[in-house]
Order: structure tokens, then sequence, then C-alpha cells
């Protein structure tokens, strides 16, 4: 991701440590994301697909079949753990700034401009 | 398990039913009562902000239960569970991604899109663009899309909230007296007669409750409804899930029985009296009897699907559904809860009278007795049939498509005494029907179209002939088989019966629903502008979290409720859409708890109220912000905004309500198509606009064409491969949101890249500020 080529006026600005945080936690949840992908769908298609059921073989874990639990069930509670711990432990109280109101808005047709 | 479970309950009925309506009438008051306060709040306040955007204020309760009402819509409560019944366990795959939703939906944009609203002061997803880019064309073709897309699913929506009010009513009797007055009203106006008066009746006052709280309340009232809405979804889960499992005895029980289960079969059948009734008469799903495929086997037992109803002095009912069920340890165990509840000697006549007539039905009206049943179709499932196991693992079973416009063929036979073989192969040349018959008339049920009947027997020339069936009419066909020519000849091979689908979630579908729920939810504007109301990032931080316990603890408790109800509630599984109030009505009747049924029946009317009056919300503030204040005339007064913003929805509203009187056919597919649609139109445009400085209104506006062509021409591509425009092309198997996606991040980074930088001012506007 790179910005346009500095100038000798934004040189004495910084990009906005909002716009950093909000971009890093996105890219975390986004592996996050990828990470349930990557064990849900292939735990679940390996043991929960069989090509020829079993009645033998088949196990439930606390009720449920096991695959399941451990596909979805325990993945879940780990998705809630992680949440909870991204919450409150690592996303950043930034400042949002103020609302600028309407009148913002609607310059930008052409008559005011207001930089954040 | 409780025998009273036995009997297949009215929904609502009786003493249940006052209750229900009771439950709706608060509802309904607390709704008005909502937007009433709401509208006092706006007075003191900007107009425009505070009826589309609630004026930035939302905190954790509001946003969190608004965000999360919204998203859950009517399928989470009607669809999903219909789901859960008809394919079991595997549904926990279908929607695993729901273990992310939240913080994806909610994490992956809100920070920033709450900033970069504010730091231009917009109300909507197109200002943002707009702004974002400065770019009023930008604006314009977001406001495009959104009313194109959003105009169909709230039509689909009206017809959802609807149906579900029609469920909840339908035994009140106050009800069905205002649906008589509205069936003698209906019948003198020319484009109603057609429409059902009680589906009318329950669409107009859905609609007027809905339009009405919205337009006088606007998004305060929106969100306060929601939250309600909300906390009336969670108890109604955490009400059922205890008594769910304790009436099938444990899950684990239920697990291991649901384990056994083969899916059933499905089918059509003619249904006549003889004589016929004096009087009219309905019987709500009647059970019935064959005997068993050879002597001392199990007997078959079929349920009629829905209510059977017919006329007086009419003889016969055609093309009535009805569901076999296929596993013998279900059908015993459905025959000793009957034993128990009648007592054996009732029973044993009825088995008695299934061996004298070859036929009984399981039902107290006497009316049946002069009614016989036969079958026309009865089809195998498409993946799964005869197959244990396939309710507890992937891909889930598959039903087949019964015909949706019926007509009859009657095959006679000069040869009644010989066994033939009876195939019927459609236009495409698959099979259709195939079966053996002995006797002097057949009869079978086919959908509208044109066939080719194929009749071969044991030493006879095989017979063949086109046919054409119109829906409704009966095709009757002379065969006159003649001794072959040369010697014996053998009846054709029937073709083979395995599997006709690669079942409910094939590899490449538990994929794309991955990204379906988690990704493209994201990319719902209706979600966006959620993410644009709450007042600071801590807000956003807390209702993360709220949002996943909150869905934590209804969709995982969903799947296991309804994988319970197929223990529960057998036979269900051609109208697997009412599940949801039959098991509310069953589980608290068992527990001698029937008022609890009206609270937990609210639960889907409450998804889909608070589904609807966002999207409508949405509609109205692009006509009236986006287009009118923001390109015809933007000094325009407040007083003309408010007016404006009071039409519109009641506008929008209205217009939607006339066109669910007579929905499109394919609603649901409708509503699938716009879902995944608007998200590949404006996930990636979102995305680089908000995290990518480089990015540009060139490169944005051609993301966003490119994802609604790719998404568009996967399903106008199936109607050249699968000849259906709602049965989309599948590249590489995976769903079109997957391609639409895709193609749109590709074009807009691509097209980005070849295109200038954006101005740099407008880059330090939105991702830079002063260094100290």
């Amino acid at each position: 991701m790179s910005a346009p080529a500095p100038t000798a006026e934004t040189g004495q600005f910084e990009y906005d440590p909002t716009f950093l945080h909000a971009r890093k936690e996105a890219i975390i949840i986004f592996c996050v994301w990828l990470a349930g992908l990557i064990w849900a769908v292939p735990f679940c298609y390996l043991n929960g697909y069989p090509s020829d059921f079993d009645p033998e073989n088949f196990s439930t874990t606390l009720g449920m079949p096991t695959w399941i639990f451990w596909g979805i069930g325990v993945p879940w509670i780990v998705a809630d753990i992680f949440t909870t711990w991204f919450c409150f432990c690592y996303m950043k109280d930034d400042d949002l700034g103020e609302d600028n109101g309407e009148e913002s808005a609607i310059s930008d047709d052409g008559n005011k401009e207001v930089v954040a | 398990m409780n025998p009273n479970l036995l009997q297949s309950t009215p929904i609502l009925a009786a003493g249940t039913s006052n209750a229900a309506l009771t439950t709706f009438l608060i509802y309904t008051m607390a709704v008005f009562g909502l937007a009433w306060l709401s509208n006092r709040l706006m007075r003191s306040k900007s107009f425009l902000s505070e009826y589309f955007l609630g004026s930035r204020s939302l905190g954790v309760w509001a946003f969190a239960l608004t965000f999360a009402a919204t998203s859950a819509s009517g399928g989470s409560f009607t669809g999903f569970p219909s789901k859960i019944y008809t394919h079991g366990w595997v549904l926990g795959l279908w929607i695993g991604s729901y273990i992310v939703v939240p913080i994806c939906a909610m994490g992956l944009l809100g920070k920033r899109i709450n900033q970069v609203a504010r730091i231009s002061g917009c109300i909507t997803v197109p200002d943002v663009l707009r702004d974002r880019f400065r770019s009023p064309m930008f604006g314009l073709l977001a406001v495009s899309l959104i009313v194109f897309f959003m105009s169909f699913n709230l039509v689909g929506q009206f017809k959802a909230g609807s149906e579900i009010l029609k469920t909840l009513l339908q035994d009140v009797d106050a009800f069905n007296a205002a649906v008589g007055w509205v069936a003698g009203v209906k019948s003198n106006i020319g484009f109603l007669r057609q429409v059902d008066a009680d589906y009318l009746l329950c669409l107009v006052v859905f609609a007027a409750a809905v339009i009405v709280y919205t337009a006088y309340g606007g998004f305060h009232a929106v969100v306060w409804t929601d939250v309600m809405q909300g906390l009336v979804m969670v108890v109604g889960v955490v009400i059922m899930l205890p008594l769910a499992i304790y009436q099938v005895g444990g899950m684990g029980r239920a697990t291991t029985m649901v384990a056994e289960m083969t899916p059933p079969r499905l089918g059509l059948a003619h249904v006549m009296f003889d004589p016929p009734l004096d009087h009219d008469f309905a019987v709500s799903s009647p059970w019935f009897l064959l005997p068993g495929e050879s002597d001392g086997q199990t007997p078959r037992l079929f349920r009629i699907s829905r209510t059977l109803a017919i006329p007086a002095n009419q003889s016969t009912v055609e093309h009535v559904k009805f569901v076999e069920l296929t596993t013998e340890e279900e059908i015993n165990r459905y025959l000793q809860r009957l034993k128990r509840e009648w007592g054996p000697d009732r029973f044993n006549a009825k088995l008695d009278e299934l061996q004298d007539q070859g036929f009984c039905w399981l039902n107290d009206a006497p009316e049946l007795v002069s009614a016989s049943v036969i079958i026309t179709l009865n089809k195998e499932y498409e993946f799964g049939h005869r197959q244990r196991g396939v309710y507890v693992s992937g891909p889930g079973p598959d039903p087949p498509s019964l015909p949706k416009n019926p007509g009859t063929l009657s095959v006679q036979l000069s040869a009644a005494d010989t066994p033939v073989q009876i195939q019927v192969l459609n236009a495409e040349g698959k099979l259709e029907h195939a079966r053996m018959s002995v006797g002097a008339k057949t009869l079978l049920a086919l959908n509208e179209g044109e066939y080719e009947l194929q009749v071969s027997a044991d030493g006879f020339e095989p017979f063949s002939q086109e046919i054409k069936i119109v829906e409704g009419g009966t095709a009757t066909i002379d065969v006159a088989l003649a001794a072959a020519a040369s010697g014996k000849r053998d009846a054709l091979a029937p073709q083979s019966d395995g599997p006709m689908s690669d079942g409910f979630l094939p590899l490449s579908l538990a994929i794309s629903f991955f990204f379906m729920w988690a990704i493209s939810g994201a990319g719902q504007p209706s979600s966006m502008v959620r993410l644009m109301a709450f007042n600071s990032s801590r807000t956003l931080r807390r209702s993360i979290f709220t949002v996943a316990m909150y869905y934590s603890m209804i969709y995982f408790p969903l799947v296991v409720i309804f994988c319970c109800a197929r223990v529960i509630l057998p036979g269900m599984d051609l109208e697997s859409d009412r599940i949801m109030p039959q098991m509310a009505v069953t589980l608290t009747n068992s527990i001698g708890q029937g008022w609890l049924a009206g609270l937990l029946v609210a639960a889907p009317f409450a998804a889909v109220m608070s589904t609807v009056d966002s999207f409508l919300l949405m509609i109205s503030s692009a006509l009236v912000r986006d287009i009118y204040q923001r390109n015809i005339n933007p000094n325009v007064s407040e007083k003309t905004i408010k007016y404006m913003s009071y039409g519109f929805t009641l506008l929008i509203g209205s217009g939607a309500m006339l066109g669910a009187v007579n929905p499109p056919r394919f609603l649901q597919d409708i509503i699938v198509y716009t879902g995944s649609g608007l998200a590949a139109c404006f996930l990636a445009p979102m995305v680089f606009a908000l995290y990518w400085p480089r990015v540009n209104s060139v490169g944005c506006i051609s993301g966003m064409t490119a994802g609604f062509a790719a998404h568009l021409a996967m399903y106008v591509g199936g109607i050249f491969v699968n000849g259906s425009f709602f049965d989309p092309y599948r590249l590489f198997n995976f769903s079109p949101i997957i391609i639409g996606l895709l193609v749109s991040f590709v074009a807009t980074f691509v097209v980005t890249r070849m295109t200038a930088p954006p101005p740099e001012d407008l880059v330090r506007k939105y991702f830079y500020k002063k260094a100290d």
C-alpha cells in the first residue's frame, strides 16, 4: 500500500494513527477469517464427508457428531475467546474525529473545503 | 418422549392462538411507541442526520443489537431452521464462518468507515464514496445500484413478513373473520382476485406497521425496535434449546436417532372421495398407511403436507403433496406412540383395516372414511436416498423438486394383466418417471411440458409416444402393446438410480459459504451504514464482543434445536418453512406453557421487521439525500427535506407492498441474487477507498461495475448452461459471489495502477493529519 509521492507540503503531515491502527486491525481480522477457513472446511471435509457411512465408526462428542464438535464447535469457542481478547486487550480506542456535519459534505461540490 | 407430541398440532391452536394475538398486539404497540419517542427526539436535532443516521450517537447495546438484528433477517428464523430440518448436521458447516462473522463484518471496515464518514459529514454509503473521491458520478452509480438491488429485496422481505404473520395468526378466530371480509372485498377488485385473502390481509397489516413506524420514527425508531427484536430472538432460542434437548431425551440420543434416518420419499397423489361429501371439508396434514412391500414387513407411512381441503360435491383433490417416511425405526416409533395414545384395541383395529382394505387413514375425521389415495409421483432424494448417516455427515441430503405446475398423464393399457415398465423422459432425455405397473390404468403426475412416454413388457414390442402435459390437465394415452415378432423381448432396463446431485453442501459450496457470510456480510451497504452510526471506538470494540456472544447464543443452538426437530416432528419435509412455529408450539405445549409460543413465534416476525425497516430507510435516504439534495437542489430547506423523507419512505414502502401482492415467481432466488450482488459491487471499492491512499475514482468505479458485470454474467450464463437465470453458472463450482468479489478486487487494483494518482489534497484529507 503506497501513498502518492511525498512533496514539500505532505512533508508536514504524517499518516493518521487511526488509519494505521484500523488497517493493522483489519489485516489481523482477515488472517483470523483465513485461519477459520483453513481449519474448519478441510477438517470437516476430511472427517465429516465419508464416502461410505459406517454406523459402527460414527462417533459423537457432547451429543454432536465429533467432526462438527472439532470442526465447528471448538473453533467457535476459540474464536469467541480471540474476539474477547481482541476487543478488550488489542483494539485501540482511536479518536474518530468530530462529525463535520452536512455542510462539509455539500461543500465538496465545489465551494468550501474542510480538511481534517 | 412426550406422547402428546404425536399429533400434528395446528399452529397456535386454541388457547395458544389468543396468546399469540396478544403477543402480536403488544409487540405492535411497543413498536409504535418507540417510533413516537424517536420522532420527539428528532425535534431537537438536525433532521437529516438524525432521521437517516441517528446523529452518529449509538451506544453499545443499540449499535450491537441493531447490527445483529439487521444482519440476522427473516431467513435466520424461517429459512435456516427449514434447511437444518431438511439437511441435518451439515448446516453446522454451512454457517461455519459465523464463528468470525461479528469480528469480520464489524471490525474489517467499522473504525475506518466511521472516521471517513465523520471527516466529510456523510450519512449514507453513496455519500461516503462520492466524497471520498469527490466524484458525483460515483455517488450516482452507487445510489443506482442500491436502489436497484434493494427494491427487489424489499419485495421479498415483505412477502416473508406476511407469510410469517399468516402462520402466527392462522388459527385466531378474529383473524379468520377478517379474512372472510377481505375475501368478499377483493372479489370485486380485478387484480386481487387471484391473491389469497389471508396473505393479502397479512401483507397490508405487516406493511402498514413497518412503513408507518419507519417513516414516522426514522433511524432511531428502527434501531430501538431492532434492539427489542434482537432481544426477542435470543430469548426465543434460549428457551427452545433446553426444551428441545429434554424432549428427545438428550442431544446424544437425538444425534444417534438422526444418524439412523434415511431421507423420505416425496410425491404427489390424487385423493378421491367416493361418494363426494355434501359439505366443505378440511383436515390438517393427515397421515395414512399402505401395507409393507411384503407380508410381515413394516407398513409404509405417509403424511399429507399442509391442509387437505375439498369443497362440497367435488370428488377429487389432485396433486396433493405427501412425504413417505422410509426409516423403519422411525415408522415403528411413530406407530408405538400411536398405540400408547390410542390403546391396543383401537390400534389393532386400524391394522386390521389396513390388512383388509390395503389402505387406512390415521386420523379421526369421519369424512376420510370415503377417501382413498392414488399415488401419481413418488420421488427419491437426489442425493442420500436409502443412505443411513446422511443427516449427520456431509454433504447432506438433497431433496428432489416436485412439479411446480403439475398435470396428469393417464396411461390406459390394453394388456391389463401384464406387468409393464413405464418410463417418461423429458425433453433433454432425462428420466422423469420409471414405474412397474400392473392394471388397466396408471396415473402419473408431471410438470407441464413435452415428454416421451416409453412402455415395455416381456414378450411385447416397445411402445413409444411424444406427449404434452398442460398444468391442471390430463393427457390420456391408450397403449396397445403388440406381441414381439421375434419371440421373447425383455422389458427396458430401468435407468441407473445413483445420486443425481453432489449433495446439499459439496466442498466448493462449503468454501463459498465461508466467504459469503463473513466477507460478503461486510460488503452489505445496510451493514456499512450502521457502522457509520456508532459514537466511539470504545463502542465498536464492545459491540463486536456483544454481537459475537449474541451470534454464539443463536446460530449453533438453532442447529441443535432443529436437528432435534427431525425426531420430534417427523414428516414435515415439504413444509419445513413452518418448522420454527411448529416447534415453538409443540415444545411449549409439552410443558403446559402454551402462552410462551406467542413469544417464540414473534422471533421470526421480529427478524423480518428489523431487516425491512432498515432497507426501507436505505432506499429513501438514497433518493432524498443522494439524488435530490446532492444533485438536484443542494440548498433545499430542512422542512422540505423532512416532508420528502416521510413521503419517500411511505411511497417506497407502499410500492414494495404492491409488488408483494403478486410477487415474482423466483422470489427467494431474487433475494439471494440481490444480497450477493450488493457485496460484489460495494466491498472492493469500499475496502480500497478506506485503506489504500493510491486508489482513485476510476479504479473504484471500474471495480464496482466489473463486480456487478461478473456477478451478473454468472447468472446470465445460467440461462445458457442450466436453462434458468436463477440457477447460475458456477465457474470452477464456486458461487457467483466469489467470482464477483475476485473480479471486483482485481479490476479496482489494476485500473488504479494504470491511471493517475488521486489529487494530493484528497489523500491528505482522508489519510493524513498534521505532524505534531
